[in-house]
């Protein structure tokens, strides 16, 4: 919606400036986006004439003006316009003018001759030039003969009425009208609104039941339908008044019966419709529901195919339009038109809001129904349009009015006290506060009891409850003169969930460890599924599609957070960021059927990537590469702070992961946590070239596992003694089993077991390697003794022989 | 032996004075006061003295010793002093060079703001809740009074997954939720973060997806007021303490009346620049008084209590806190990014 302040002022008086204005209106919910004017810039363009005009001495191409600009001195302008000739009236602008394409003139020396301003175009003008005829749209902008020298450009051209356009929120459907807008300036200045008088003579000698009929088959759809006639039409330009108002409000002129159905609609807010009466087939209108597949040749020349429970206007032989979008092309009115039918209807919002959309069309009109319109309104909308064209002499007007109005609605009363009020908004307002200003909104009270009544005018179908009604009441008091305070009752404790608890710990954690956190759509791509491995039955493809997705590259819900990952790891490899620590906590989303028929299983995941240089670039840093044993670390050190400990190591298997470099954490018959390096066929497909270590886990698995509370130990009273261990086996005895054995067969006292190296090559056998663990023997009740610690050490190393055929290392 | 005494005295101290090392010092210790040293020599030859000579010579050799021994002392004490001296002038290494780095990771800006809005409320008696990110029609909208057609749904342009499930395009679901597991007219006191998802362009100032803050309020006797005095204190600890914050009426079906807030221009301290439009106000959040449908459809009596809520969006305020000019940055995730905050 958009208005000018000319046509708003046509209504009320108002001494505040187009800004403070829209400042006033805005901090009362009718909200101001833009304050165009379109004479911004012209405040030192003026008329004047060419009185003289020379060629330059010093150049082909100038030509020296003297202009007359009602200045007692004329004045010298050097101009390079070729279609300027002598007693031509010119826009000038001045020195000190500061144009709306930003150029500022200053007085100038061309070539050597003194020059005083500039002659300029529609362009420089900032004219709307698809409006300018051809021969205008270029050079200088050459006005009519008759025009008076020294006047403002802005003035002559109405360039001097600013606009207010409107971001008008959903309810006021009121205020998508020049009353709506005048009411409620009224209410913020105390002014009186003039409204015009709405009087008309029905001038015809036909009365319009002898010729035209209407009929509403569903009164769901259409609730009312009125319609007025005038014969004698002659179809011609609307006046220039009337086009600058139209003009103002956004709005192209076309012709005086279309111009003044748009002119009535942005003034009352109730839309028309004007139709050819010779094309109406049967002379009946009727409003009924499309037949599914019905063909309607709408006005902009195009076939379309009703769907049903679309609201159309038909004649006898056919659907004719689109109710409330767009007329029928066969009764539109074109310039052979005699004999109008003037429509004024009330549709239901919510059906034309859904052929709006379906069909792709939004009108000024479609939005003005779609928010509700005025269903008390449509007869004077119909008179105001026929007063305004007899006004301008284009038709005579046909007696009566056909209305159809089957369930007259009650007017809506609400009921409150002034204590409901000030609580709701916790003001103490007195009575006469809060009446005033209703009354100021057309909005009558009466009181009984303590309980005041206030009747609703048909306008304001927004207010229904004694909540609405603190709204209006706040909205013109001021929120800003509310107070501010704090809630009293009871005091809650701002809690949060062991999960947000959890997570929260797990974020911490791999940030101390070196990562970054990433936060990353919820949509994925299939291509994504492939790439990774992903087998073609398995879960995660069986991603959720939208049924409506913003663009190809995302048209399914996340399954998985790994596909995540690696668009955020290729994304900076792509960018020559090499090194990469990152995890992400995120939800992924796994229906229980497809197709969908009940909310998905939401799961909280947490995953990573690790790859490049383990430390940063230094001088006394090596530049070796993470590996495996880096990431399969972060998950044990994440696990230890998660106090989640006595899991198992298994080598496993994981998609997206090579075969013989992936670790599985086990719970039980629970996977707690999956770390690998990337498939290499993985790699290639999202094309990496160098080892990516992954990992994946469960947040909810996790929480299962992990201790809710710290125990505390005390410290050991007695000495600890460590033992180096070292034996030789099998290089395909894996290091679990050995250190399982190692526990198990140690006794009591053996408190922590640490793998310090691990050795192939050179002085051992071929397919065998060495380790060395040291072990730390400790008791809570005694100093151990040499002998017990031999004891505990024989019965580690007779294991390990029995078990692996271990040797202990000279 | 008197004579003696007094050469060896003169003598030792000479060489005393003269002993450039430790050890050479060491050595004359030895020499002199050592067990074959020449003082401890003329103790052992006290024994040819009169015995009535005894004692006075035996201090004269006691004097001597004592006055060799903090000789010595002092020489040694020295000579270490002017050790350590040479030492540590030859031990320099470059301070300058870069020290080894152990770095630590980096939270997500988003996580960042979102544990500063959720510490602000919690401190403030509000607990956190969760919704699912998949909705249902019923809760994303028609619960919170935007049955279907409602003209208001064209603010909020949906992903849809069927006719009645879409991605939820606002936090304030978990309202409806909450109060739905709540005991009717029970107090609440909540804040729901999370992702919400909206069928926006993707660009510098918009996302399919992004991160919302909802709040909810209910208790006997909630107004407006005290939305305003609540919005006002969390604001203020999120950016300052002379933050100023205006509410403009507005509308929102969930809430009546409801508010726009705006805050001073946190870059220009409401002088107006290009982050505000000249205005000096940002947008930051809408809010109003939970409107009575909206506590009917989920148990609670509008007649006996009453409530407010809010819903913030979390970019826009890492946004403003760290002057950030591209929200597509946070779901980019460059490292060279991340690592900033």
């Amino acid at each position: 919606m958009q208005v000018s302040i000319k046509w708003l002022k046509d209504y009320i008086d108002f001494k505040e400036t187009p800004e403070k204005l829209a400042d006033m209106l805005t901090m009362a919910g009718v909200p101001v986006e833009n304050i165009i004017d379109p004479g911004a810039g012209l405040e030192k363009v003026i008329t004047g004439r060419i009185e003289e005009l020379k060629p330059h001495e010093n150049s082909d191409h100038l030509q020296i003006c003297t202009m007359n600009v009602g200045l007692p001195e004329n004045i010298i302008i050097v101009t390079g316009a070729q279609n300027v000739a002598q007693g031509q009236i010119v826009p000038v602008a001045m020195i000190g003018a500061h144009l709306p394409n930003g150029m500022k003139i200053s007085k100038g020396k061309l070539r050597g001759v003194m020059s005083y301003g500039m002659l300029c175009s529609a362009q420089e003008l900032k004219l709307d030039l698809e409006a300018l005829p051809d021969k205008q749209k270029t050079g200088i902008y050459i006005l009519p003969a008759d025009t008076p020298v020294g006047v403002p450009v802005k003035d002559l051209l109405g360039l001097n009425d600013v606009i207010l356009e409107f971001e008008l929120t959903a309810n006021r459907s009121d205020c998508f009208s020049v009353f709506g807008l005048v009411r409620e300036i009224a209410a913020l200045t105390g002014n009186t609104p003039k409204w015009p008088a709405i009087t008309l003579e029905e001038n015809s000698s036909d009365k319009i039941n002898d010729l035209l009929s209407i009929e509403i088959k569903d009164a769901d759809l259409c609730p009312r339908f009125s319609c007025r006639m005038l014969k004698n039409v002659k179809i011609g330009p609307s006046p220039e008044w009337m086009q600058q108002r139209l003009e103002g409000a956004g709005i192209r002129a076309i012709n005086n019966v279309v111009d003044v159905t748009n002119f009535v609609m942005i003034e009352m807010g109730q839309p028309l419709h004007a139709y050819d009466y010779d094309a109406i087939s049967g002379h009946k209108l009727i409003a009924r529901r499309s037949i599914e597949g019905e063909l309607l040749h709408t006005l902009d020349d195009t076939s379309r195919k009703a769907k049903k429970d679309m609201l159309v206007i038909a004649d006898t032989e056919k659907a004719a339009g689109l109710a409330g979008i767009m007329g029928g092309f066969e009764t539109e009115i074109t310039d052979k038109t005699t004999t109008v039918v003037l429509e004024a209807a009330k549709f239901y919002g919510a059906c034309i809001r859904r052929t709006a959309r379906s069909c792709g069309l939004a009108s000024e009109a479609s939005g003005r129904f779609e928010r509700g319109t005025d269903i008390e309104n449509t007869i004077r909308a119909l008179d105001r349009a026929a007063q305004l064209l007899v006004q301008m002499n284009a038709g005579t007007v046909v007696k009566g009015v056909l209305d159809v109005y089957p369930e007259k609605k009650k007017p809506t009363t609400v009921d409150f006290t002034v204590e409901a009020v000030n609580r709701h908004l916790g003001t103490a307002l007195d009575k006469q506060t809060m009446l005033n200003i209703l009354a100021k909104l057309e909005i009558k009270a009466e009181e009984k009891n303590n309980v005041i009544t206030a009747h609703i005018p048909s306008w304001r179908g927004d207010i229904t409850c004694m909540q609405d009604i603190s709204e209006e009441v706040s909205r013109i008091y001021g929120f800003d003169k509310i107070t501010s305070t704090l809630p009293s009752g009871l005091a809650l404790q701002g809690k949060q969930s062991e999960k947000q608890t959890f997570v929260d710990k797990i974020k911490d954690i791999m940030v101390g460890l070196g990562l970054c956190e990433t936060v990353s759509f919820s949509f994925t791509h299939p291509s994504l599924f492939d790439k990774l491995n992903v087998p073609a039955d398995h879960t995660i493809r069986k991603a959720i599609p939208i049924m409506n997705p913003l663009t190809d590259e995302y048209p399914l819900v996340r399954t998985c957070l790994l596909t995540s990952v690696m668009e955020n790891l290729t994304r900076n490899f792509s960018r020559k960021n090499n090194d990469i620590k990152i995890f992400e906590v995120g939800t992924t989303f796994l229906p229980k059927a497809l197709p969908v028929t009940e909310l998905p299983d939401e799961h909280l995941k947490v995953a990573g990537a690790i790859a490049g240089r383990r430390n940063p670039v230094g001088w006394n840093e090596d530049n070796a590469s993470v590996d495996f044993y880096d990431a399969k670390g972060i998950v044990e050190e994440l696990l230890k702070n998660l106090s989640i400990s006595r899991y198992k190591v298994e080598a496993g298997e994981h998609f997206a992961m090579h075969p013989g470099k992936t670790a599985l954490f086990k719970k039980g018959r629970d996977t707690i946590f999956t770390v690998g390096e990337l498939h290499p066929s993985a790699a290639a497909a999202f094309a990496i070239n160098k080892p990516v270590y992954i990992f994946s886990a469960d947040i909810d698995t996790l929480i299962k596992y992990a201790a809710k509370t710290i125990k505390s130990k005390p410290l050991p009273k007695y000495p600890a003694t460590t033992r180096d261990l070292a034996i030789i086996i099998d290089t395909s005895v894996d290091a679990a089993s050995i250190e399982k054995t190692i526990t198990k067969s140690a006794g009591q006292y053996l408190i922590s077991l640490d793998l310090f190296d691990v050795y192939e090559g050179k002085q051992i056998d071929a397919h065998k390697k060495s380790l060395a663990f040291s072990l730390t023997f400790q008791a809570n009740e005694k100093t151990l003794t040499d002998a017990e610690i031999d004891a505990a050490f024989k019965n580690i190393v007779t294991a390990l022989q029995k078990n692996y055929d271990a040797a202990l290392r000279a | 032996m008197e004579q003696q005494l007094s050469q060896i005295k003169q003598d030792a101290i000479a060489a005393i004075k003269a002993a450039t090392s430790l050890s050479e010092l060491s050595e004359q210790r030895v020499k002199y006061l050592g067990k074959k040293g020449s003082l401890t020599a003329i103790l052992r030859g006290m024994g040819k003295l009169a015995p009535e000579d005894r004692p006075r010579v035996g201090q004269l050799v006691n004097d001597v010793r004592k006055e060799l021994e903090t000789s010595l002392d002092d020489k040694q004490a020295a000579l270490k002093a002017n050790e350590l001296a040479n030492r540590l002038s030859t031990e320099k290494i470059d301070v300058t060079l870069p020290g080894r780095h152990h770095e630590i990771g980096h939270l997500h800006p988003l996580t960042l703001t979102l544990n500063k809005i959720k510490g602000i409320f919690k401190s403030m008696g509000y607990s956190i809740a969760e919704g699912p990110q998949i909705e249902t029609d019923y809760f994303n909208f028609e619960a919170l009074n935007l049955p279907k057609d409602h003209p208001a749904r064209d603010m909020q342009d949906s992903f849809y997954i069927t006719e009645d499930i879409l991605m939820r395009t606002q936090t304030s679901p978990v309202q409806a939720r909450t109060m739905q597991a709540h005991d009717p007219n029970s107090p609440i006191r909540i804040i729901a973060p999370g992702r919400v998802f909206r069928r926006d362009d993707y660009d510098a100032t918009h996302s399919p997806m992004f991160t919302q803050v909802e709040g909810l309020c209910i208790d006997k006797d909630i107004s407006f007021s005290d939305l305003k005095g609540t919005l006002t204190s969390a604001m203020r600890q999120l950016f300052s303490d002379d933050l100023e914050l205006r509410f403009r009426p507005s509308f929102f079906p969930f809430t009546e009346p409801s508010a726009e807030v705006d805050i001073t221009c946190v870059m220009c301290h409401g002088k107006g620049c290009r982050v505000c439009k000249g205005t000096g106000w940002l947008e930051i959040l809408g809010s109003g008084m939970v409107h009575p449908h909206v506590l009917e459809m989920s148990g609670y009596d509008p007649k006996k209590v009453s409530g407010f809520a809010f819903g913030l969006g979390v970019e826009r305020i890492a946004m403003l806190s760290y002057g950030i000019e591209d929200l597509r940055l946070f779901f980019d995730n460059d490292i060279r990014f991340l690592k900033q905050f």
